[in-house]
Protein backbone atom coordinates (compact mmCIF):
# COMPACT_ATOMS: atom_id res chain seq x y z
CA UNK A 1 0.00 0.00 0.00
CA UNK A 2 1.38 3.41 -0.97
CA UNK A 3 1.79 6.45 1.19
CA UNK A 4 -0.96 8.31 -0.67
CA UNK A 5 -3.41 5.51 -0.15
CA UNK A 6 -2.74 5.46 3.57
CA UNK A 7 -3.47 9.16 3.81
CA UNK A 8 -6.67 8.68 1.85
CA UNK A 9 -7.83 5.90 4.14
CA UNK A 10 -6.93 7.98 7.16
CA UNK A 11 -9.39 10.67 6.13
CA UNK A 12 -12.13 8.66 7.84
CA UNK A 13 -11.61 8.42 11.57
CA UNK A 14 -11.12 4.86 12.79
CA UNK A 15 -13.34 5.42 15.80
CA UNK A 16 -14.89 8.83 15.27
CA UNK A 17 -18.22 10.36 16.15
CA UNK A 18 -21.08 10.54 13.68
CA UNK A 19 -20.27 13.89 12.07
CA UNK A 20 -16.55 13.27 11.54
CA UNK A 21 -17.19 9.75 10.22
CA UNK A 22 -19.88 10.78 7.73
CA UNK A 23 -17.88 13.78 6.47
CA UNK A 24 -14.73 11.62 6.23
CA UNK A 25 -16.57 8.89 4.31
CA UNK A 26 -18.12 11.39 1.90
CA UNK A 27 -14.75 13.05 1.29
CA UNK A 28 -13.08 9.73 0.56
CA UNK A 29 -15.81 8.92 -1.95
CA UNK A 30 -15.46 12.30 -3.64
CA UNK A 31 -11.71 11.86 -3.90
CA UNK A 32 -11.94 8.38 -5.41
CA UNK A 33 -14.57 9.55 -7.89
CA UNK A 34 -12.43 12.53 -8.97
CA UNK A 35 -9.45 10.22 -9.42
CA UNK A 36 -11.46 7.87 -11.67
CA UNK A 37 -12.49 10.83 -13.87
CA UNK A 38 -9.17 12.67 -13.78
CA UNK A 39 -6.55 13.35 -16.45
CA UNK A 40 -8.72 12.57 -19.46
CA UNK A 41 -9.52 14.49 -22.63
CA UNK A 42 -12.85 15.37 -24.19
CA UNK A 43 -13.16 12.17 -26.24
CA UNK A 44 -12.43 9.96 -23.24
CA UNK A 45 -15.04 11.74 -21.12
CA UNK A 46 -17.61 10.96 -23.86
CA UNK A 47 -16.90 7.23 -24.03
CA UNK A 48 -19.66 4.76 -23.17
CA UNK A 49 -19.38 1.08 -22.20
CA UNK A 50 -21.51 -1.78 -23.50
CA UNK A 51 -25.16 -0.92 -24.13
CA UNK A 52 -25.15 1.85 -21.49
CA UNK A 53 -25.23 5.58 -22.29
CA UNK A 54 -23.37 6.70 -19.18
CA UNK A 55 -20.11 8.65 -19.61
CA UNK A 56 -17.50 9.99 -17.19
CA UNK A 57 -18.33 13.54 -18.33
CA UNK A 58 -21.99 12.88 -17.65
CA UNK A 59 -21.15 11.50 -14.20
CA UNK A 60 -19.18 14.66 -13.32
CA UNK A 61 -22.08 16.91 -14.32
CA UNK A 62 -24.67 14.65 -12.68
CA UNK A 63 -22.83 14.58 -9.34
CA UNK A 64 -22.35 18.37 -9.52
CA UNK A 65 -26.13 18.64 -9.85
CA UNK A 66 -26.77 16.17 -7.02
CA UNK A 67 -24.39 18.09 -4.72
CA UNK A 68 -26.29 21.30 -5.46
CA UNK A 69 -29.74 19.70 -5.05
CA UNK A 70 -28.86 18.07 -1.72
CA UNK A 71 -26.58 20.50 0.06
CA UNK A 72 -27.72 23.83 -1.34
CA UNK A 73 -31.34 23.59 -2.47
CA UNK A 74 -32.61 21.08 0.11
CA UNK A 75 -30.26 21.74 3.04
CA UNK A 76 -30.45 25.54 2.88
CA UNK A 77 -33.92 25.70 1.39
CA UNK A 78 -32.59 27.78 -1.50
CA UNK A 79 -35.40 28.96 -3.81
CA UNK A 80 -33.75 27.36 -6.82
CA UNK A 81 -30.74 25.37 -7.90
CA UNK A 82 -27.49 27.25 -8.49
CA UNK A 83 -26.25 28.25 -11.98
CA UNK A 84 -26.17 26.69 -14.50
CA UNK A 85 -28.85 24.29 -13.24
CA UNK A 86 -31.34 27.04 -12.33
CA UNK A 87 -31.95 27.81 -16.01
CA UNK A 88 -32.83 24.20 -16.92
CA UNK A 89 -36.37 22.82 -17.21
CA UNK A 90 -35.70 19.34 -15.86
CA UNK A 91 -39.34 18.31 -16.34
CA UNK A 92 -38.96 18.84 -20.05
CA UNK A 93 -35.34 17.66 -20.23
CA UNK A 94 -34.76 15.17 -17.39
CA UNK A 95 -31.43 13.96 -18.79
CA UNK A 96 -30.10 17.47 -19.39
CA UNK A 97 -26.83 17.05 -17.49
CA UNK A 98 -26.03 13.71 -19.13
CA UNK A 99 -26.89 14.99 -22.61
CA UNK A 100 -25.10 18.34 -22.45
CA UNK A 101 -21.92 17.03 -20.78
CA UNK A 102 -20.84 15.72 -24.18
CA UNK A 103 -20.57 19.32 -25.44
CA UNK A 104 -18.63 20.63 -22.43
CA UNK A 105 -14.92 21.23 -22.10
CA UNK A 106 -13.29 18.77 -19.64
CA UNK A 107 -11.75 21.61 -17.62
CA UNK A 108 -15.16 23.27 -17.29
CA UNK A 109 -16.81 20.01 -16.22
CA UNK A 110 -14.30 19.46 -13.44
CA UNK A 111 -14.53 23.11 -12.39
CA UNK A 112 -18.33 22.93 -12.15
CA UNK A 113 -18.12 19.80 -10.00
CA UNK A 114 -15.47 21.34 -7.74
CA UNK A 115 -17.50 24.53 -7.27
CA UNK A 116 -20.56 22.54 -6.25
CA UNK A 117 -18.47 20.41 -3.86
CA UNK A 118 -16.92 23.51 -2.27
CA UNK A 119 -20.38 25.03 -1.71
CA UNK A 120 -21.62 21.72 -0.24
CA UNK A 121 -18.69 21.51 2.17
CA UNK A 122 -19.35 25.00 3.51
CA UNK A 123 -23.11 24.45 3.83
CA UNK A 124 -22.75 21.10 5.60
CA UNK A 125 -20.14 22.47 8.00
CA UNK A 126 -22.39 25.44 8.83
CA UNK A 127 -25.45 23.24 9.39
CA UNK A 128 -23.57 20.88 11.71
CA UNK A 129 -22.00 23.84 13.57
CA UNK A 130 -25.44 25.33 14.18
CA UNK A 131 -27.60 22.28 14.87
CA UNK A 132 -25.23 19.37 15.55
CA UNK A 133 -25.85 15.79 14.41
CA UNK A 134 -29.66 16.24 14.52
CA UNK A 135 -29.55 19.01 11.86
CA UNK A 136 -32.34 18.89 9.29
CA UNK A 137 -32.73 20.17 5.76
CA UNK A 138 -35.01 23.18 5.23
CA UNK A 139 -36.74 21.76 2.14
CA UNK A 140 -37.87 18.30 1.09
CA UNK A 141 -36.90 16.81 -2.26
CA UNK A 142 -40.53 16.95 -3.43
CA UNK A 143 -43.14 17.87 -0.84
CA UNK A 144 -43.47 16.29 2.60
CA UNK A 145 -41.23 16.73 5.61
CA UNK A 146 -37.60 17.79 5.12
CA UNK A 147 -35.06 14.99 5.60
CA UNK A 148 -32.46 14.85 8.33
CA UNK A 149 -28.99 15.99 7.28
CA UNK A 150 -27.75 12.50 8.19
CA UNK A 151 -30.13 11.08 5.59
CA UNK A 152 -28.64 13.40 2.97
CA UNK A 153 -25.09 12.51 4.03
CA UNK A 154 -25.64 8.75 3.90
CA UNK A 155 -27.58 9.05 0.62
CA UNK A 156 -24.73 10.97 -0.95
CA UNK A 157 -22.10 8.48 0.25
CA UNK A 158 -24.19 5.76 -1.38
CA UNK A 159 -24.72 7.86 -4.53
CA UNK A 160 -21.00 8.54 -4.95
CA UNK A 161 -20.01 4.94 -4.26
CA UNK A 162 -22.48 3.61 -6.83
CA UNK A 163 -21.46 6.08 -9.51
CA UNK A 164 -17.79 5.39 -8.74
CA UNK A 165 -18.64 1.75 -9.47
CA UNK A 166 -19.87 2.87 -12.89
CA UNK A 167 -16.72 4.99 -13.31
CA UNK A 168 -14.55 1.96 -12.37
CA UNK A 169 -15.70 -0.07 -15.37
CA UNK A 170 -15.85 2.83 -17.83
CA UNK A 171 -12.36 4.04 -16.86
CA UNK A 172 -10.89 0.54 -17.06
CA UNK A 173 -12.24 0.25 -20.60
CA UNK A 174 -10.63 3.60 -21.59
CA UNK A 175 -7.05 3.19 -20.37
CA UNK A 176 -6.90 0.16 -18.06
CA UNK A 177 -6.76 2.21 -14.84
CA UNK A 178 -8.12 0.11 -11.97
CA UNK A 179 -8.03 0.24 -8.19
CA UNK A 180 -10.14 0.73 -5.13
CA UNK A 181 -8.55 4.02 -4.02
CA UNK A 182 -6.04 6.53 -5.28
CA UNK A 183 -2.45 5.30 -5.49
CA UNK B 1 -47.23 8.95 1.33
CA UNK B 2 -44.92 6.16 0.32
CA UNK B 3 -46.22 2.69 1.12
CA UNK B 4 -43.23 1.19 2.89
CA UNK B 5 -44.70 -2.31 2.72
CA UNK B 6 -44.10 -2.09 -1.03
CA UNK B 7 -40.69 -0.45 -0.64
CA UNK B 8 -39.21 -1.93 2.53
CA UNK B 9 -35.75 -0.84 1.35
CA UNK B 10 -36.53 2.88 1.73
CA UNK B 11 -34.35 4.33 4.56
CA UNK B 12 -35.98 6.54 7.22
CA UNK B 13 -36.39 10.22 6.34
CA UNK B 14 -34.92 11.19 9.68
CA UNK B 15 -33.62 8.15 11.53
CA UNK B 16 -31.18 7.82 14.36
CA UNK B 17 -27.44 7.55 13.85
CA UNK B 18 -27.87 3.75 13.67
CA UNK B 19 -31.16 3.33 11.78
CA UNK B 20 -30.07 5.77 9.07
CA UNK B 21 -26.93 3.92 8.08
CA UNK B 22 -28.49 0.48 8.56
CA UNK B 23 -31.36 1.64 6.34
CA UNK B 24 -28.92 2.63 3.63
CA UNK B 25 -27.06 -0.66 3.90
CA UNK B 26 -30.30 -2.59 3.59
CA UNK B 27 -31.40 -0.56 0.57
CA UNK B 28 -28.11 -1.49 -1.12
CA UNK B 29 -28.63 -5.17 -0.27
CA UNK B 30 -32.12 -5.14 -1.77
CA UNK B 31 -30.94 -3.26 -4.85
CA UNK B 32 -27.91 -5.48 -5.40
CA UNK B 33 -30.07 -8.59 -5.03
CA UNK B 34 -32.57 -7.21 -7.55
CA UNK B 35 -29.79 -6.45 -10.03
CA UNK B 36 -28.53 -10.05 -9.83
CA UNK B 37 -31.89 -11.86 -9.64
CA UNK B 38 -33.48 -14.39 -11.97
CA UNK B 39 -30.51 -15.13 -14.23
CA UNK B 40 -29.06 -18.35 -15.58
CA UNK B 41 -25.38 -19.31 -15.57
CA UNK B 42 -24.66 -17.47 -18.83
CA UNK B 43 -26.21 -14.27 -17.52
CA UNK B 44 -24.43 -14.45 -14.19
CA UNK B 45 -21.03 -14.98 -15.83
CA UNK B 46 -21.34 -12.26 -18.50
CA UNK B 47 -18.46 -9.76 -18.56
CA UNK B 48 -18.15 -6.32 -20.13
CA UNK B 49 -15.31 -4.16 -21.40
CA UNK B 50 -11.91 -4.96 -19.94
CA UNK B 51 -13.19 -6.01 -16.50
CA UNK B 52 -12.98 -9.53 -15.09
CA UNK B 53 -16.04 -8.94 -12.87
CA UNK B 54 -19.33 -10.79 -13.31
CA UNK B 55 -22.58 -10.83 -11.35
CA UNK B 56 -21.64 -14.34 -10.16
CA UNK B 57 -18.32 -13.04 -8.84
CA UNK B 58 -20.02 -10.10 -7.16
CA UNK B 59 -22.60 -12.34 -5.43
CA UNK B 60 -19.91 -14.55 -3.94
CA UNK B 61 -17.62 -11.60 -3.15
CA UNK B 62 -20.28 -9.67 -1.27
CA UNK B 63 -21.39 -12.85 0.52
CA UNK B 64 -17.82 -13.39 1.71
CA UNK B 65 -17.54 -9.71 2.58
CA UNK B 66 -20.73 -9.80 4.67
CA UNK B 67 -19.42 -12.75 6.68
CA UNK B 68 -15.87 -11.40 6.99
CA UNK B 69 -17.02 -7.96 8.14
CA UNK B 70 -19.35 -9.32 10.80
CA UNK B 71 -17.15 -12.13 12.16
CA UNK B 72 -13.43 -11.34 11.83
CA UNK B 73 -13.75 -7.55 11.79
CA UNK B 74 -16.71 -7.07 14.12
CA UNK B 75 -16.25 -9.85 16.66
CA UNK B 76 -12.71 -11.14 16.21
CA UNK B 77 -14.14 -14.58 15.50
CA UNK B 78 -13.22 -16.90 12.63
CA UNK B 79 -15.26 -16.64 9.45
CA UNK B 80 -18.50 -18.57 9.29
CA UNK B 81 -18.06 -22.30 8.65
CA UNK B 82 -19.75 -21.89 5.29
CA UNK B 83 -16.32 -20.75 4.05
CA UNK B 84 -14.29 -23.60 5.63
CA UNK B 85 -13.55 -25.13 2.23
CA UNK B 86 -11.97 -22.23 0.32
CA UNK B 87 -9.08 -21.42 -2.01
CA UNK B 88 -7.83 -18.15 -0.55
CA UNK B 89 -4.37 -19.54 0.24
CA UNK B 90 -3.64 -19.90 -3.48
CA UNK B 91 -5.81 -17.10 -4.88
CA UNK B 92 -6.77 -14.03 -2.89
CA UNK B 93 -9.60 -13.39 -5.36
CA UNK B 94 -10.80 -16.99 -5.04
CA UNK B 95 -14.41 -16.04 -4.30
CA UNK B 96 -14.54 -14.10 -7.57
CA UNK B 97 -12.59 -16.52 -9.76
CA UNK B 98 -14.37 -19.63 -8.42
CA UNK B 99 -17.89 -18.21 -8.67
CA UNK B 100 -18.49 -19.42 -12.26
CA UNK B 101 -18.02 -23.00 -10.97
CA UNK B 102 -21.11 -22.61 -8.77
CA UNK B 103 -24.69 -23.00 -9.97
CA UNK B 104 -27.01 -19.96 -9.89
CA UNK B 105 -28.96 -21.64 -7.06
CA UNK B 106 -25.76 -22.05 -5.02
CA UNK B 107 -24.72 -18.45 -5.63
CA UNK B 108 -28.08 -16.99 -4.63
CA UNK B 109 -28.24 -19.21 -1.52
CA UNK B 110 -24.66 -18.36 -0.53
CA UNK B 111 -25.46 -14.65 -0.75
CA UNK B 112 -28.89 -14.77 0.93
CA UNK B 113 -27.63 -16.89 3.82
CA UNK B 114 -24.58 -14.68 4.37
CA UNK B 115 -26.79 -11.57 4.46
CA UNK B 116 -29.14 -13.20 6.99
CA UNK B 117 -26.22 -14.12 9.26
CA UNK B 118 -24.64 -10.70 8.88
CA UNK B 119 -27.87 -8.82 9.58
CA UNK B 120 -28.39 -10.81 12.78
CA UNK B 121 -24.84 -10.13 14.01
CA UNK B 122 -25.09 -6.41 13.29
CA UNK B 123 -28.55 -6.07 14.86
CA UNK B 124 -27.32 -7.78 18.02
CA UNK B 125 -24.23 -5.56 18.19
CA UNK B 126 -26.21 -2.36 17.65
CA UNK B 127 -28.85 -3.36 20.20
CA UNK B 128 -26.25 -4.09 22.84
CA UNK B 129 -23.60 -1.44 22.19
CA UNK B 130 -24.71 1.13 19.60
CA UNK B 131 -22.45 2.50 16.88
CA UNK B 132 -19.70 3.54 19.30
CA UNK B 133 -18.98 -0.14 19.96
CA UNK B 134 -15.27 -0.93 19.79
CA UNK B 135 -14.80 -3.70 17.24
CA UNK B 136 -11.99 -6.20 16.64
CA UNK B 137 -10.65 -4.54 13.48
CA UNK B 138 -7.85 -2.04 14.05
CA UNK B 139 -5.48 0.17 12.11
CA UNK B 140 -1.70 -0.21 11.78
CA UNK B 141 -1.14 1.54 15.10
CA UNK B 142 -3.42 -0.88 16.93
CA UNK B 143 -6.26 1.57 17.39
CA UNK B 144 -9.54 -0.32 17.22
CA UNK B 145 -12.31 0.90 14.94
CA UNK B 146 -15.88 1.45 16.01
CA UNK B 147 -18.99 -0.14 14.51
CA UNK B 148 -19.94 3.17 12.85
CA UNK B 149 -16.79 3.06 10.72
CA UNK B 150 -17.38 -0.58 9.76
CA UNK B 151 -20.92 0.18 8.60
CA UNK B 152 -19.75 3.23 6.61
CA UNK B 153 -17.20 1.04 4.85
CA UNK B 154 -19.89 -1.56 4.10
CA UNK B 155 -22.22 1.04 2.55
CA UNK B 156 -19.38 2.26 0.36
CA UNK B 157 -18.37 -1.27 -0.67
CA UNK B 158 -21.99 -2.14 -1.54
CA UNK B 159 -22.56 1.08 -3.43
CA UNK B 160 -19.47 0.52 -5.51
CA UNK B 161 -20.31 -3.07 -6.39
CA UNK B 162 -23.94 -2.20 -7.08
CA UNK B 163 -22.57 0.28 -9.62
CA UNK B 164 -20.66 -2.58 -11.22
CA UNK B 165 -23.83 -4.69 -11.13
CA UNK B 166 -25.80 -1.88 -12.83
CA UNK B 167 -23.62 -1.99 -15.94
CA UNK B 168 -23.28 -5.79 -15.95
CA UNK B 169 -27.03 -6.33 -15.69
CA UNK B 170 -27.77 -3.79 -18.41
CA UNK B 171 -25.40 -5.74 -20.67
CA UNK B 172 -27.11 -9.06 -19.85
CA UNK B 173 -30.75 -8.18 -20.53
CA UNK B 174 -31.16 -4.41 -20.62
CA UNK B 175 -32.54 -4.08 -17.08
CA UNK B 176 -31.78 -0.62 -15.63
CA UNK B 177 -33.01 1.45 -12.70
CA UNK B 178 -32.01 2.88 -9.35
CA UNK B 179 -34.22 0.91 -6.92
CA UNK B 180 -36.26 -2.29 -7.27
CA UNK B 181 -39.84 -1.77 -8.49
CA UNK B 182 -42.41 -1.43 -5.66
CA UNK B 183 -43.44 -4.84 -4.33
CA UNK B 184 -40.35 -6.62 -5.64
CA UNK B 185 -39.22 -9.72 -3.74
CA UNK B 186 -36.30 -12.06 -4.47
Amino acid sequence: MTQTNEIALDSIPVAGDEIDTLIGALERNRRTFAWKCGGLGRDDLRRTLGPGTMTLGGLLKHLALVEDEYFTRQLLGAPSLSPPFDAVDFDADPDWEWRTAAEDDPVELVRLWEECVARSRANVAAAYAEDGPEARARTASSGGAPPALRRLMVDLIEEYARHTGHADLIRESIDGLVGEGMS
Amino acid sequence: MTDTTLTPWEPPLAGTDATQILGSLDRMRWTFRWKTAGLDHAGLTTRIGASSLSLAGLLKHLAANEDYATTVKLLGEPMDEHWADNGWDDDEDWEITSAPDDTPEQLYATYDEAVARSRARIEAAVAEHGLDMTIAAHDDDGQHANLRRLLCDMVEEYGRHTGHADLLREAVDGLTGEDPPPGWRP
